[in-house]
């Protein structure tokens, strides 16, 4: 193995700044290290690639067998103009743009009161508690759709947005709380008690104290809440039935589908016109996205 | 003060209890039908589509799990090194995973065109296939595609979370075991692996989770077909229970699948167990 060649010097700056890398030779880096990322970049970008060229090519050059089909000969944008002027996409988007916005919003302010309630005030159970939000947030909404849609039928909001915009907080609340409630313990308990001996009300403290200090929370937690409703699939699928109130995921899916004609070149451009907002969003958030995931996963 | 306490602490709870009283009815409403009859159950246990799905769902999870990881760790090992825009790579590598799953589920279904197959014209090119691959008409073939779109898309999730995972392993721990003479295979498997492991009980838990529980990639890319081949339970559940009409058969496939979650959850809990019980040892 090439890895006994490996110099017995220990250089001090080496370390600081690379750790053991500077024990590899060039090769074997290039071998081990950038072609299996390579490879990995390439597959996981594929599918976008592939969306991008197809929503830009005529339906004659789709359905060709000629010439290469991963270059596009003369691009166009008839699949974007059919999709925005000829289908109700617009409509589409716009249902899903409300309902992710007032449930993020909705279960973010329940989850900051859920949260702090949980790892500030000291009550009977509070533990427990927390691990019954925890053990919410496992639950999958596969197993839930069912005795929503009953609850949702019974309550008469088949078929509207409401239906969704009540039923997205009882994935997003326990996700949420959970983030924050890692970020409230890293608050110093010391600032809350000086705030306390000031004269400040738990309302103050929360408004004043808190809150400010959990941007960083709130933003993670806020990101991933909004990408995760805009994602959502199999509520809305189940919901809602009529067109003018169906959400991007399920209206691509389920209405322009139709016909033993796919329509390949609208049907990816609806594909990447609905990823383009959470991927816009998540390329400002990168960070914070990370960070709420992994917070997420670890405790 | 006491009662301002008091009053915040029912205003604070009180969208939570809300929450988990949500919760709990819904759990109810799910077991009313599972109340009505057993029958439902015996019906299921003697429904061939119904066990297909239970083999296709453990099969599904099972290799989907196991190669999300290995590839989702090895990605996580390849990202930790000393790369140039590192940042840069680690952003893309997430992408698949926070795109709306449907839409991506679409254009998976694009490249497994029986036709029009892009993989399929570029192994045809390179000589490798002579005839074009029917990815989704065929019963293993149908199963494998979605395995892979599965993986496609979970890799990142497990990639980035064991990532987060290996930055907090102090790097003085792989020096002093290259100077105790560890070759590169030892330090991955006597130091990376066993400060990994809490993290990787906790993240192959969720990641089983999604799985076993996955119901968008293979609504939209087969629709459980052909020949039922690769439903899976939570897709059956929503085939007999919305468009079938009997909310109760479907909510007690839904049903079936709770033992499968608890196993997932006490497999995270001894995870977790684990590492307090190893950090004690170290210690």
């Amino acid at each position: 193995m090439a890895a006994d060649k490996k110099p017995p010097v220990v250089a001090d700056e080496a370390i600081s700044t690379e750790g053991m890398g500077y024990l590899e030779s060039i090769p074997r880096r290039v071998v081990t290290l950038y072609l299996p990322l390579g490879v990995f970049v390439f597959v996981l970008l594929f599918p976008f690639y592939w969306m991008v060229t197809t929503s830009i090519k005529p339906n004659a050059e789709l359905l060709s067998r000629e010439g290469n089909p991963f270059w596009v000969r003369n691009p166009t944008f008839e699949h974007f103009y059919h999709l925005i002027f000829e289908t109700p996409y617009p409509e589409w988007m716009w249902n899903t743009v409300i309902v992710s916005c007032v449930s993020t919003f909705a279960s973010l302010a329940a989850s900051v009161f859920a949260a702090y309630a949980i790892e500030r005030l000291r009550f009977k159970g509070s533990k427990q508690t927390g691990l019954a939000i925890f053990l919410a947030y496992l639950v999958p909404p596969s197993i839930l759709f069912i005795p929503l849609a009953a609850i949702v039928f019974k309550l008469g909001l088949f078929d509207t947005r409401w239906a969704l915009i009540l039923t997205y907080p009882t994935f997003l609340i326990p996700f949420c709380t959970w983030l924050l409630m890692g970020y409230f313990r890293s608050i110093p308990f010391e600032l809350e008690e000086c705030a306390l001996i000031d004269g400040a009300t738990r309302w103050q403290i929360l408004v004043k104290i808190v809150l400010p200090l959990a941007v960083p929370g709130l933003i993670s937690a806020g990101i991933f809440a909004f990408t995760l409703s805009w994602n959502e699939f199999i509520y809305a699928l189940t919901f809602i039935s009529s067109s003018e109130v169906k959400t991007v995921p399920v209206g691509v899916v389920t209405e322009l589908v139709e016909g033993d004609v796919y329509h390949w070149g609208a049907l990816m451009a609806g594909a990447l016109l609905g990823s383009l907002p959470v991927a816009i969003m998540y390329s400002f958030f990168v960070e914070y996205y990370v960070s709420g995931m992994t917070g997420a996963v670890k405790e | 003060m006491l009662p301002a306490g008091v009053l915040l602490l029912i205003f604070l709870t009180y969208p939570l209890g809300l929450g988990t009283w949500l919760g709990f009815t819904d759990t109810k409403i799910g077991r009313a039908g599972e109340w009505v009859g057993i029958e439902n159950f015996q019906f299921l246990i003697g429904d061939s589509v119904a066990r297909l799905s239970l083999f296709n769902t453990l099969f599904y999870t099972v290799v989907a799990s196991i190669i999300k990881f290995a590839l989702g760790l090895w990605l996580a090992l390849l990202l930790n090194r000393h790369i140039p825009f590192k940042s840069f790579f680690r952003a893309i590598v997430l992408l698949p995973f926070i795109v709306p799953t449907a839409l991506s589920a679409l254009a998976f279904w694009w490249l497994y065109d029986a036709q029009f197959s892009v993989i399929s014209w570029s192994l045809t090119k390179m000589g490798l296939i002579h005839r074009y691959i029917d990815f989704l008409g065929d019963p293993w073939n149908a199963r494998l595609s979605v395995i892979a779109a599965n993986i496609w898309r979970g890799v990142p999730f497990v990639a980035i979370c064991l990532l987060a995972g290996l930055q907090t392993i102090s790097p003085t721990l792989y020096e002093a075991a290259a100077l105790d003479g560890a070759t590169p295979w030892q330090r991955f498997w006597y130091v990376t692996l066993p400060l990994l492991t809490p993290i990787i009980a906790v993240v192959m838990t969720f990641s089983v989770l999604f799985t076993f529980t996955d119901f968008q990639l293979i609504y939209v890319i087969t629709r459980g077909g052909p020949l039922n081949s690769t439903h899976l339970m939570a897709t059956l559940s929503f085939q007999r229970a919305i468009p079938g009409g009997s909310l109760g058969e479907g909510a007690a496939l839904a049903t079936l699948m709770v033992p499968f979650l608890l196993a997932a959850i006490l497999f995270s809990y001894f995870g977790l167990q684990r590492r307090a019980w190893q950090q004690g040892a170290k210690d």
